[in-house]
C-alpha cells in the first residue's frame, strides 16, 4: 500500500519524520508484516569512581510470525428482485486483515435457515469484479476454486460477486438470502493455531481472531409492484360545448396508483402528445400543484426532443402514497 | 614515553563512556504469556521466553543489571529503545528504586509521558504510550558492589 495512496494522503505534505510517525501506525492496517525481524538492546550508563561508562546488553530477536485473519463484507444493501429473475449479483469485499500474503477460497451458500426463499446459484455463481464497476458486466471473470483463487497481499482485498437465480414461486415481501465465505488456504481453527512453517518466507503461520475464515450474508427483497394508470379526457370546444374541433381544448387527466406492497422505484409518467395537438404551455398540474415546462426542480417537463412528452417524475411510490393525479391540456390543430 | 599514553587513554575514556563489561552485567529477555487451565481448570497465565510474535500479541522486556565489579556504580541509567514495529504498553514501566522518564522524539528528551508532547497534523497534543520511542530508569541510588536490579516493559506488536 502506498503511503501516499488516498487514507494516508494527507500526510505527504508533511515533513519525512511525522510521514514516518504516521507510517508506524496507520499504514499497517494488517499489522507488522510477517518476517519483520524485531531486535531490542538495553544500554546501561553509570559512573565508577566518577568515570563514565556504558554497556550494552545482549540483543533478542523476535521474528514476526505470519497471522492469518480475513473479513468479508457485503457491499450491496438489499437487491430489490421478482420472480424469474435470473442472474442478480451481491456485491461483497473481501480482504485480507493478515499481516501476510495469503490465498482465500471463495463458497457461496443460498441455503440460510431462517429466511422466506432459497436463491439459487447461478453456474458459475461466484465472479470477480474484473472491471472495479461495482456492477455485474460481461467482463467480469468466474471463478473457479482451485485454479483461480484470490491470493491477497496483507492489507489487499478483492471484490466478488454472487450471482444468484430468484425462484418462481416467490412472493411480495420475502426475503431470501446467500452467503459468501472466504477460507484460508493455509488453513482455519481456533485463534492461536499454528501451521509451523507455512508463513510468508517459511514463518510459522498463526490463526488470528478471524479463525482464519469469514463470511456475510446479501439479501434479495421480492418487490414486485402493481401499478395502475388511467386516462381521462375532456374536450372544451371554442363555442362552450364539447366537440373536438381545431381550437377546442383536451383536458387530460391520468393518475397513477401503487396497488400492492412494495416500492415502485423513481417511478416517472411520460404521455406522449397526441398528432394534431399542441401542449398547451404551463398547463401541467400534479395533485393540483402547477408544474413549469422547463426541466427544472420540480417534476414535470415539457419534454420536446422527440414525439413531444408531458414527463413527470414521481418519486419511489408506494401503496401509502395514494392515488398520483397529473392534469395537462392540449389543443386540437 | 608508555606512561604518557596511559595518560591519554585514562582522559580519552573520562570524555565519553566506553563499552566497560567489567563492571556491569547486563541481560535482557524477551517473554510472551501463555495461557492455560491448571488441573484445578483454573486459567494460568504465565510468561514463557518468546522467539516469534504476531500483530496484537504483547512482549514483556526484562532487563537485569549486576554491579560485578568491587566499586559502588553511581548513576546507573537504563535505556532501551521502543522498536518502530512495537507500541508500549501504558503503564507497564516498571523498575524498583528507579525514576522511569520517557522519550517521545527518539531519545533526545527524556519526561514523564504527561510533560511531553507531539505535533500531529500541525497540532500540538499531550503525548500518549503510543508515541513512545524510547525508556529510561534512573536508579535514585548506587548500585553497590554484587548488587543487582531490574528494569521491565511490556510493549505490543502493531
Amino acid at each position: 500500500m502506498s503511503p501516499c495512496g488516498s487514507a494516508g494522503s494527507r500526510f505527504c505534505r508533511l515533513p519525512i519524520f511525522f510521514a514516518l510517525v504516521a507510517l508506524g501506525s496507520e499504514s499497517l492496517a494488517a499489522g507488522t508484516p510477517a518476517g519483520t525481524v524485531i531486535e531490542n538492546t538495553a544500554t546501561v550508563s553509570f559512573d565508577v569512581g566518577g568515570t563514565p561508562l556504558s554497556v550494552d546488553s545482549n540483543t533478542t530477536t523476535l521474528t514476526v510470525d505470519e497471522r492469518i485473519d480475513v473479513t468479508v463484507t457485503v457491499q450491496s444493501p438489499q437487491v430489490l428482485v421478482a420472480a424469474n429473475d435470473t442472474n442478480r449479483e451481491l456485491l461483497f469485499t473481501v480482504t485480507n486483515t493478515g499481516n501476510g500474503t495469503e490465498t482465500f477460497q471463495l463458497a457461496i451458500d443460498s441455503v440460510i435457515a431462517g429466511n422466506d426463499f432459497d436463491p439459487v446459484p447461478a453456474v458459475p455463481a461466484i465472479y470477480f469484479d474484473t472491471d472495479g464497476s461495482g456492477d455485474f458486466n460481461v467482463g467480469d471473470q468466474a471463478y473457479t476454486p482451485g485454479s483461480n483463487d484470490p491470493v491477497l497481499l496483507a492489507d489487499e482485498s478483492v471484490d466478488v460477486f454472487l450471482i444468484n437465480d430468484i425462484p418462481g414461486t416467490v412472493l411480495n415481501g420475502q426475503i431470501g438470502r446467500s452467503e459468501l465465505t472466504a477460507t484460508s488456504a493455509t488453513g482455519t481453527g481456533a485463534p492461536g493455531t499454528e501451521f509451523a512453517g507455512q508463513g510468508d518466507n517459511g514463518v510459522d503461520a498463526i490463526i488470528g481472531t478471524t479463525g482464519g475464515e469469514a463470511a456475510d450474508l446479501g439479501e434479495y427483497l421480492v418487490s414486485e409492484v402493481a401499478v395502475s394508470v388511467t386516462k381521462a379526457q375532456a374536450v372544451t370546444d371554442p363555442f362552450g360545448g364539447s366537440e373536438p374541433l381545431p381550437g377546442s381544448t383536451i383536458t387530460y387527466t391520468i393518475t397513477v396508483e401503487v396497488t400492492s406492497t412494495g416500492t415502485a422505484s423513481t417511478s416517472v409518467l411520460s404521455d406522449a402528445i397526441p398528432t394534431f395537438t399542441t401542449y398547451v404551455p404551463n398547463s401541467m398540474t400534479l395533485n393540483g400543484s402547477p408544474l413549469t415546462d422547463a426541466a427544472d426542480a420540480d417534476a414535470g417537463e415539457f419534454n420536446t426532443a422527440g414525439i413531444p412528452s408531458v414527463v413527470v417524475q414521481l418519486g419511489d411510490l408506494t401503496q401509502t402514497d395514494g392515488i398520483q393525479t397529473i392534469v395537462f391540456e392540449v389543443q386540437i390543430d | 614515553m608508555k606512561k604518557v599514553i596511559g595518560v591519554l587513554l585514562i582522559l580519552a575514556c573520562a570524555s565519553t563512556a566506553v563499552a566497560a563489561e567489567g563492571h556491569l552485567n547486563v541481560r535482557t529477555v524477551v517473554q510472551k504469556e501463555t495461557v492455560r487451565l491448571d488441573d484445578g481448570g483454573a486459567v494460568q497465565t504465565e510468561l514463557v521466553s518468546a522467539d516469534t510474535v504476531v500483530p496484537g500479541e504483547n512482549v514483556f522486556y526484562t532487563i537485569t543489571f549486576q554491579n560485578i565489579s568491587e566499586e559502588p556504580a553511581d548513576n546507573v541509567v537504563i535505556t532501551n529503545p521502543i522498536a518502530e514495529s512495537l507500541t508500549y504498553l501504558d503503564g507497564s514501566a516498571f523498575g524498583p528504586g528507579a525514576e522511569i522518564r520517557f522519550s517521545v522524539d527518539g531519545g533526545h528528551t527524556f519526561a514523564g509521558l504527561d510533560e511531553l508532547t507531539v505535533i500531529e497534523d500541525g497540532e500540538e497534543r499531550t503525548a500518549t504510550a503510543d508515541d513512545v520511542t524510547h525508556i529510561r530508569w534512573r536508579m535514585q541510588e548506587a548500585l553497590a558492589a554484587g548488587a543487582q536490579g531490574v528494569a521491565r516493559f511490556a510493549a505490543v506488536l502493531n
